[in-house]
């Protein structure tokens, strides 16, 4: 039997080959037609499509999948909750009521991005604000503000939606719900790749203490460790991370929950590897979903569709195979 | 001045008010015993000491009040034992020992490999040698309450509070867990408070006994010194008429047997 | 083992409701692709507009079946009318019923045809919209006759049990389009009118076909209402106006009946000669030349960009004036056998024959 360290190398090993072996499928699968000797012929037209959609397109595929996977492991355990998702504390709900608000009131992509942004921060803040009024700090009291953030978010984008217009401004918001890289650009993502890269390095610098804040907080706090204060940056790094990858890509389904859960089956650790492969599974989630997406059909798809569809069985293969594992 | 001196210390939950004016105090080298019906206050007082639970009241350790200390400065000085470890991810028993380090590294840093082997010694000697790198979730619950002691035991700081850390494990790893915490408390300026389920294990294996009731002291022993029918007398408040006995084992070691008498029909 | 089993049962719970939310759009696709077929509608156009020419005068009582397949008997000719529709609206308008009309669906103010054309029906009350029918406040009126669309059916038999008869249409493309106008000039005793509504949109069609024979066929690009990325697909009503004009819809290989999303590779890919904004587009021309990601398209190279007029109506989508929409496009893509006058002049007869304004005239 194989350590599980080993194991966790091992995994982490493979899913980075096989997230390089999908980004670099991504790279040359599309509607544009791309040759290898286009692009080093220096066919301009090539090279444009190539830098300026399929690199952007794959590079958020990849990063945002991996950003939502390493997310998702730190909901998950800070929440103590193998089911907590960046749902939980309303994230979601507040990008998707901003974005609907920046369609409705805004033009443009880049607003769009900006306000859904805007909301999910907005939604965080106020979770985290109604729970700090609860000085005993208990995670529960957390969920419960971030329940009833997201049923606020969710009326507020009710009432958008109710004085959206059908044939261009509801369409929009539903699409956006549904989630899909269609839309990226090289334009305006790298200040999202950016703060989305620095919070999910500094998750990785606070593993440790993302591990401390799993115990129970009396248990936590006599282990030396500041649980309110800790616990506030280290949620607001994951919701930072998540509120620029969905504010590009509208929501995406299934991946914070279900990568970091697989990764947890595949190294039953849940030390900075089992971190690392579940921000591996997640970029190969999305980068496959979108890959899907993009090719099934002559439209293009809601990437959320796929991941579901990919995801759901493997989770259920794991959860079954594990079950018979000692 | 007392190594651990606690003054009329109450807490509650919510509006109900639990321990209601608790004074007691513990030498250095001391383990003391805290015995008590259930719900007479004993994890109550352990979370209060230590500061999980607001409280009025003040704690002292070696002169120093730990109310209002920064959790770090609180962690160096003193751990907490709960009766069940809330840890609930997969995390290697190493992991988990390793967790006690943390009042003494940087927000960043990551444990030295002197505190690994650190972490192995003080496995091998709760008796886990060779299951650091098991699941700890996988782990008895015997075995999960020796793997959080030995956590404590690297942890290093002055004062110990224990509740109820024997309440999985077998004979033989209850007298070897106390043998272990009392060999601790020997080395050095510390003290051990332990909320125990056995009085057995109590009188035998603590230097102090503070018997509560209602969330009061209603007395202290000395098991060692004080006259049976004296400790008979305090003890039956929390376990009914007993009769205590001396008897010594074949190792001509002294030891206080308790036996339970029928008590006496209500009314 | 237990929170296993627990937690594996909410994951298939939540697999099943997103194999059940992404089976839902597919299906009603392949309902409505099956219902219309391209030669069924263009026969079907020219024999409604034959049969209505030579209706007379109808005699009541008089039973229809309207377009949700309901028997509705009209026991007099209906004097007040309520439209719950703004396609029925400009219609019952086009036959010269605005003044029969006593209320009409909600955000009228966002259709300028009605300001142009009727502006007394701005100051009449609302119904409410085809999310929100306002089901007493319609009854209070006390019409002869309402005309409600399809998503209203519930809300139309509520009505006829009430004992106001109420007439379902469904106009989502040129042939239902044709049928319901054909349909409301029977019920309301304007057949004529109708028929002459139809014969203009025929004659037009007739006429561009003519004029158009043998000329080059540029590719165009159709830009969705909601998003530059939205366009339409072979099988919808935008495509025929698109052929009609002696265009080629870019999109042809999408066979979606609603808008479908793309990606900008996509556009590029198929490097459309023109690029046509839909009338509601809620973006401009300017948006789009100044889009880094579309440089190098040749319609952006060249300027081909354009938005269709929504002056009076959205002509690109299923309204009684929709054969403007080719009639102007046709000028665009082909202004030598089209001239922009002669589109400019059809669109002023057009105007001005059902609506009694003059189009150029702002």
């Amino acid at each position: 039997m194989v350590s599980p360290t080993a194991r966790t190398k091992i995994f982490c090993a493979a899913g980075a080959v096989l997230l390089a072996a999908l980004a670099a499928a991504s790279l040359f699968a599309g509607k544009y037609p791309l040759t290898l000797a286009g692009l080093l012929a220096g066919d301009e037209m090539q090279l444009r499509v190539f830098w300026t959609l399929r690199v952007s397109r794959t590079a958020v595929g990849a990063a945002g999948g991996f950003a939502l996977g390493v997310a998702g492991f730190v909901y998950q355990t800070v929440f103590r909750n193998p089911l907590a998702s960046p749902d939980v504390i309303g994230v979601s709900s507040g990008a998707s009521a901003g974005a609907a608000a920046g369609i409705l009131f805004c033009s443009g992509a880049a607003a769009v991005t900006a306000a859904s942004f805007a909301g999910a921060l907005a939604a965080v803040g106020l979770s985290l604000a109604l729970s700090a009024l609860d000085r005993s700090g208990r995670h529960s009291t957390i969920v419960l503000a971030g329940i009833a953030v997201h049923s606020l978010a969710q009326t507020a984008l009710m009432c958008l939606k109710l004085t959206a217009d059908p044939e261009r401004e509801l369409a929009s918001i539903e699409y956006w719900i549904m989630g899909s890289l269609n839309g990226i650009t090289g334009y305006g993502i790298g200040g999202n790749l950016a703060l989305c890269a620095l919070c999910v390095g500094v998750l990785f610098l606070l593993h440790r203490q993302i591990i401390l804040l799993s115990a129970e907080e009396g248990e936590a706090r006599m282990l030396g460790v500041e649980v309110g204060r800790l616990r506030l940056a280290v949620l607001l790094a994951a919701t930072l991370a998540v509120a620029c990858v969905v504010s590009l890509s509208g929501l995406i389904s299934f991946v914070g929950l279900l990568a970091p859960h697989g990764a947890r089956l595949l190294t039953r650790r849940s030390g900075p590897g089992t971190m690392l492969l579940g921000g591996l599974l997640g970029g190969i989630l999305l980068t496959g979903a979108d890959l899907l997406a993009r090719s099934v059909a002559a439209a293009e798809l809601p990437v959320s569709i796929f991941t579901s569809l990919l995801g759901a069985p493997f989770l259920i293969f794991l959860i079954v195979k594990g079950r018979r594992d000692p | 001045m007392s190594f651990l001196a606690v003054q009329a210390l109450a807490a509650g939950y919510g509006g109900r008010q639990v321990l209601k004016g608790v004074s007691l105090e513990a030498e250095a080298g001391q383990l003391v015993g805290v015995l008590g019906a259930n719900g007479s206050g004993k994890t109550t007082l352990l979370k209060a000491v230590c500061g999980i639970l607001p409280h009025t009241g003040a704690c002292a350790l070696d002169g120093l009040g730990l109310e209002g200390l920064p959790p770090r400065q609180l962690a160096r000085r003193c751990s907490y034992i709960p009766q069940r470890s809330g840890i609930a991810i997969d995390l290697s028993a190493l992991e988990v020992v390793l967790m006690g380090f943390n009042p003494r590294l940087g927000l960043l840093e990551r444990p030295t490999p002197a505190m690994r082997a650190e972490a192995r010694a003080a496995l091998a000697r709760v008796g886990l040698a060779g299951r650091e790198e098991e699941n700890y979730l996988h782990l008895s619950e015997g075995q999960k309450q020796l793997c959080i002691l030995a956590r404590t035991l690297v942890s290093g700081g002055g004062l110990l509070l224990l509740d109820e850390p024997e309440s999985a494990l077998d004979l033989r790893y209850r007298s070897r867990m106390l043998g272990l915490l009392q060999s601790w408390v020997r080395q050095g300026r510390r003290a051990a408070l332990v909320a125990l389920h056995d009085p057995a294990l109590a009188l035998n294996g603590c230097d102090r006994l503070v018997i509560l009731e209602e969330g009061r002291v209603r007395g202290v022993l000395d098991p060692a010194s004080d006259p049976l029918e004296e400790m008979e007398r305090q003890l039956a408040a929390v376990y009914g008429a007993v009769s205590l006995c001396r008897c010594r084992g074949r190792t001509g070691h002294s030891q206080l047997v308790l036996l339970k008498e029928p008590d006496e029909p209500a009314g | 083992m237990k929170q296993n089993r627990i937690l594996s049962l909410v994951l298939a719970g939540a697999l099943a409701l997103n194999l059940a939310a992404c089976g839902a759009p597919s299906g009603s696709t392949a309902a409505s692709g099956a219902a219309s077929s391209e030669a069924a509608a263009s026969s079907a156009a020219s024999s409604a507009a034959a049969a209505s020419s030579e209706a007379a005068e109808a005699a009541y009582p008089l039973t229809l079946t309207d377009q949700a397949g309901r028997e509705v008997t009209l026991e007099a000719e209906p004097e007040t009318l309520v439209s719950g529709y703004y396609i029925s609206t400009s219609l019952l308008i086009a036959l010269g019923l605005e003044d029969q009309l006593v209320g009409i669906e909600a955000k009228a103010d966002s259709r300028p045809i009605y300001a142009r054309s009727a502006p007394q029906l701005l100051d009449l009350p609302s119904v409410g919209t085809a999310k929100e029918f306002d089901l007493e406040g319609c009854l209070a009126l006390e019409p002869d006759l309402v005309i409600l669309p399809l998503k209203l059916q519930d809300s139309a038999d509520t009505l006829a049990e009430m004992g106001v008869p109420a007439l379902v249409v469904n106009p989502e493309d040129q042939d239902l389009l044709n049928e319901a106008v054909t349909l409301i000039g029977e019920a309301t005793n304007t057949s004529d009118r109708a028929a002459a509504l139809l014969d203009f949109a025929a004659g037009q069609e007739e006429r561009l076909a003519q004029a158009l024979e043998g000329a080059e066929t540029p590719s165009v690009y159709l830009a969705g209402n909601s998003d530059f990325l939205s366009t339409a697909g072979d099988a919808m009503y935008q495509a025929d106006m698109i052929r009609m004009a002696g265009g080629v819809n870019a999109a042809a290989e999408i066979t979606d009946t609603y808008w479908a999303t793309v990606s900008y590779e996509q556009v590029l890919a198929w490097d459309p000669d023109y690029i046509v904004l839909a009338s509601d587009a809620s973006y401009t021309v300017d948006d789009v030349l100044n889009d880094p990601s579309l440089a190098g398209c040749k319609a952006v190279e060249n300027g081909s960009v354009v938005q269709i007029p929504g002056d009076a109506e959205a002509w690109d989508s299923p309204v009684p004036s929709g054969i403007l929409g080719s009639v102007w496009l046709a000028s665009v893509l082909h202004p030598e056998e089209c001239p922009a006058e002669e589109a400019q002049a059809v669109i002023n007869e057009f105007y001005e024959t059902f609506y009694g304004f003059t189009y150029s005239e702002n």
